[in-house]
């Protein structure tokens, strides 16, 4: 932000200072942000604790108490084999949380790097590393992860490994883009022509001022990720049983949904709300983290 | 014995209802009377553009308009994957092709062997040549007049390119002295010959001109009470009466034509049925049994079935070498608890593989217990095995197989043993199981008659579904001696000692046998759901 355009003399004054709290502030301001980030915390925390937090154990079988409706006992009641449905949600929060997170690691660890070399360096590298990403990107994402798992066979971990696969070039290309803006400013010349070697450029002028479309795009792909694993245990290619998945629960109560409509219901709204947390809380970051879009907002605040 | 019933839960279209639909103002009942004799009624008004494969049937013209159709709108859970009955293993397949084939002979209702296109047979006192004499009179679907070298031609066309060439194992020629007459030579005595070459249509009597055209995959032609019309995406399969039908004498088949619909999803097929979309469903998804059963306008059809649900360990791993590893698995498991958490109760139990319906060959034999972990871990204990790991290979193409997989997980918890889960598509499922990546597989057998079908190719060393490499020696020389015994009762006490020890020595086991289930609308008489699952609609009438 630094690099912006001409500045006000206290703007001047207050960046140093205020720029991570400044982003805060914003975020904390918009609503829907801050409940996404109540929902999601929580959603950390139960997925922390989930087996310790679970009234029931996931693998309780109680045939005789099959499908039956929430009560008391069973605030989400209990599936085809008599399991407790809302131990099950929320022990699955941890796959789903575990999946997103290093499914995105993996993204942001391979994508990010591949990002910065191609915007930095250009040419022929730059050509080559693109038109790989691009091929991976031609793919329809959850087409590609089913087509890797139908390599690598089904589970968690390949899981991971093919949705951290399919997000890859996401990152790659965000990164490069930004690299190819940053690297045309003059404070990159300057640190240039005082003889910086490419690796400091990189990492102490490069990186740093493309974070910020990079993180929001990781706040954004998490709750892709989470949505491709849901599809992919729906699909029994992901967690396999008897471990909860809220993908395969869902898969499951479809078999159900006349008799025991809570099988389904339950597993789809966690998916719903974290979701849309991860969403409100990437939409939130955005704004808070683009000047442009912040200014938007602003300018929109004072004319209502 | 056709393995298992094809992959009815692949998730795809589900077209076929908008037409059931349509189709269905016309399925208005027509009483055909009980007074009806022959063809008086089966100037059927043929609204449907007549087939290729038809033009030489007789032509029927009458000038009168002929009566709403009564024709049967039938529910199937899968597509068809062709109409070959010598090459397809899909059960859909034959859920069609029952009602347009026949075989030499057939399964009665009590699953003994009645005549069909041969009137009878005579056996020779060494028990090694079988004399068929066919039913003269019988046409193919084309007009042709059936002979006997068409059954030549179609066992000799199993025997070289179909799935169940097998069959013939113990035959060695196969000959047609004449028009009405096929002698078949064996090179050992074959007491369950008959179920082997004729127990269902997957040994079908075809007329060699469909083959030799090419049009057998698509555009069958037998002798069957229907024949074939068209197949389409948006009408199903349409078959139509076969006027020239050989039990047409007795009024056969009562219906003017069934359409086979496809309806993938479980619970879709039954809000069909429900609705009077359809007459007729092929399952019913085993939750929805009893609420089903109490419902106005439908008749639930369950009878105990003969297909049986087994798993087997992988006794080239160690430590499922060691019986008693297997045995104590078998002890620790609740067979009833399996049973009602994946058949909701509609199943039996059985720690054998031939369910009690099938009284001629029933073994009451149970040495295990029923969730019994103290036997278990005394065996577990005694073979030094502990912390034990599963590796259970399941698909979800059955899903009943998933749900059994994590009973059972949760039983053997109880004596240390973790089970781990690997649901794979079907197709996956019979490359892993084919090539010993396992530590466990987990399906079902269905179709079986005979105890040959139950125990020969499962548990003979050299037995071609033996993937769980069981071997013993002495069940070897029981099923083979069994094989050659002509003698019943002497034939069933070599079934029942190999099938003890098949059970002791756990090379599989079993589970229950689940009851044969289909639904139908009220106004849909004279069918009646079978001990072997063949759908015959050739008495069934809508009225």
């Amino acid at each position: 932000m630094s690099d912006q355009a001409p500045a006000t003399d206290d703007r001047l004054a207050a960046k140093p200072v205020s720029r991570t709290r400044e982003t805060i502030q914003t975020l904390m301001a918009n609503r829907l942000a801050v409940a996404g980030l109540v929902v999601l915390t929580i959603l950390v925390f139960v997925g922390i604790f989930g087996e310790a937090i679970a009234p029931y154990g996931i693998n309780d079988i109680d045939i005789p108490k099959r499908l039956t409706g929430p009560s008391s006992d069973h605030w989400f009641g209990t599936d085809e084999l008599g399991r407790d449905v809302f131990s099950r949600v929320i022990v699955a929060a941890r796959v789903s949380l575990q999946v997103g997170f290093i499914a995105v690691g993996f993204a942001l660890v391979v994508g990010v790097p591949i990002g910065l070399i191609s915007g930095y360096y250009r040419g022929g590298v730059d050509s080559f590393l693109m038109r790989m990403m691009d091929v991976l990107f031609s793919f329809p994402a959850i087409l590609l992860a089913i087509a890797i798992l139908a390599v690598l066979g089904p589970g968690v971990g390949n899981a991971m490994i093919a949705i951290g696969l399919v997000y890859t070039p996401i990152f790659a290309r965000i990164t490069r883009g930004s690299v190819l803006v940053v690297s045309e400013e003059v404070y990159i010349r300057a640190a240039r022509s005082l003889g910086a070697g490419d690796r400091r450029i990189i990492f102490r002028h490069i990186l740093p001022n493309v974070m910020a479309p990079i993180i929001v795009q990781t706040t954004l792909s998490l709750a892709f990720a989470i949505l491709s694993e849901a599809a992919l245990s729906f699909l029994g290619l992901g967690v396999q049983p008897p471990n909860p998945a809220w993908g395969r629960m869902l898969a499951e109560g479809r078999n159900f949904f006349e008799q025991a409509p809570w099988m389904g219901i339950f597993p789809g709204l966690a998916i719903l709300f974290t979701v849309m947390s991860f969403n409100f809380v990437g939409d939130g970051l955005r704004d808070a983290l683009d000047p442009k879009q912040k200014s938007v907002i602003e300018s929109r605040g004072q004319s209502a | 014995m056709r393995k298992a019933k094809t992959r009815w839960r692949i998730t795809i279209l589900l077209l076929a209802l908008a037409l059931a639909a349509a189709a269905c103002s016309e399925g208005e009942s027509v009483d055909v009377g009980e007074e009806t004799t022959t063809t008086t009624t089966a100037a059927t008004t043929e609204t449907t553009a007549a087939p290729e494969g038809t033009t030489e049937a007789p032509a029927e013209t009458t000038a009168a308009p002929a009566p709403a159709e009564a024709v049967l709108i039938a529910a199937q859970g899968s597509e068809p994957d062709q109409l070959d009955p010598h090459m397809t293993s899909a059960y859909a397949s034959f859920q069609v092709l029952e009602n347009v084939y026949d075989t030499l002979v057939q399964p009665a209702a009590d699953l003994s062997m009645e005549p069909a296109l041969a009137e009878s047979w005579e056996i020779s006192d060494d028990n090694l040549t079988w004399t068929f004499t066919l039913r003269s009179g019988v046409k193919f679907h084309n007009g042709r007049d059936l002979v006997a070298q068409d059954v030549v031609y179609s066992f000799e066309r199993i025997i070289a390119e179909g799935l169940n060439g097998w069959r013939f194992g113990a035959v060695d020629t196969i000959s047609a002295p004449d028009d009405a007459t096929v002698v078949m030579t064996l090179t050992q005595p074959s007491p369950n010959l008959l179920v082997s070459i004729a127990g269902f249509k997957g040994m079908a009597i075809i007329p060699e001109e469909i083959v030799t055209d090419g049009s057998i995959g698509t555009s069958p032609v037998g002798t069957g009470p229907f024949r074939f019309v068209s197949q389409s995406p948006d009408q199903g399969i349409v078959l139509e009466k076969n006027p020239d039908y050989w039990r047409a004498g007795e009024g056969l088949p009562k219906l003017d034509g069934i359409q086979f619909v496809q309806i993938p999803d479980a619970g879709t097929k039954l809000t069909a049925l429900r609705t009077g979309e359809v007459h007729w469903i092929d399952t019913v998804p085993p939750q929805d049994i009893e609420s089903l059963s109490g419902e106005d306008g439908v008749t639930v059809g369950r009878v105990p079935g003969g297909d049986y649900h087994y798993f087997a360990l992988n006794q080239n791993l160690p430590p499922f070498d060691d019986v008693r590893v297997r045995q104590a698995i078998a002890h620790a498991i609740n067979r009833e608890e399996i049973a009602e958490a994946a058949q909701f109760g509609a199943a039996t139990a059985n720690q054998a593989a031939i369910p009690a319906s099938n009284a001629a060959w029933y073994l009451d034999y149970a040495p295990f217990g029923s969730g019994d972990a103290a036997t278990a871990q005394g065996l577990l204990d005694e073979a030094g095995v502990s912390g034990l790991t599963i590796d259970f290979l399941v698909s979800s193409d059955f899903p009943e197989t998933v749900t059994q997989a994590q009973v059972i997980s949760a039983e053997l918890a109880a004596v240390g043993i973790t089970v781990e889960i690997t649901d794979v598509d079907f197709t996956t499922w019979l490359d892993m199981q084919g090539n010993g990546e396992f530590g466990a597989f987990m399906l079902s057998w269905i179709g079986n008659i005979d105890p040959d079908d139950f125990y020969y190719a499962q548990h003979h060393s050299d037995g071609g579904f033996n993937f769980q490499g069981y071997s013993n020696p002495d069940v070897d020389a029981l099923l083979d001696g069994a094989r050659v015994e002509t003698d019943q009762a002497a034939r069933k006490a070599l079934y029942d000692q190999a099938a003890q020890l098949i059970v002791d020595d756990a090379s599989y086991i079993y589970l229950y046998n689940p009851d044969n289930i289909n639904a139908w609308r009220n106004e849909v008489s004279g069918y009646a759901t079978r001990g072997d699952n063949a759908i015959r609609f050739v008495e069934a009438s809508l009225g």
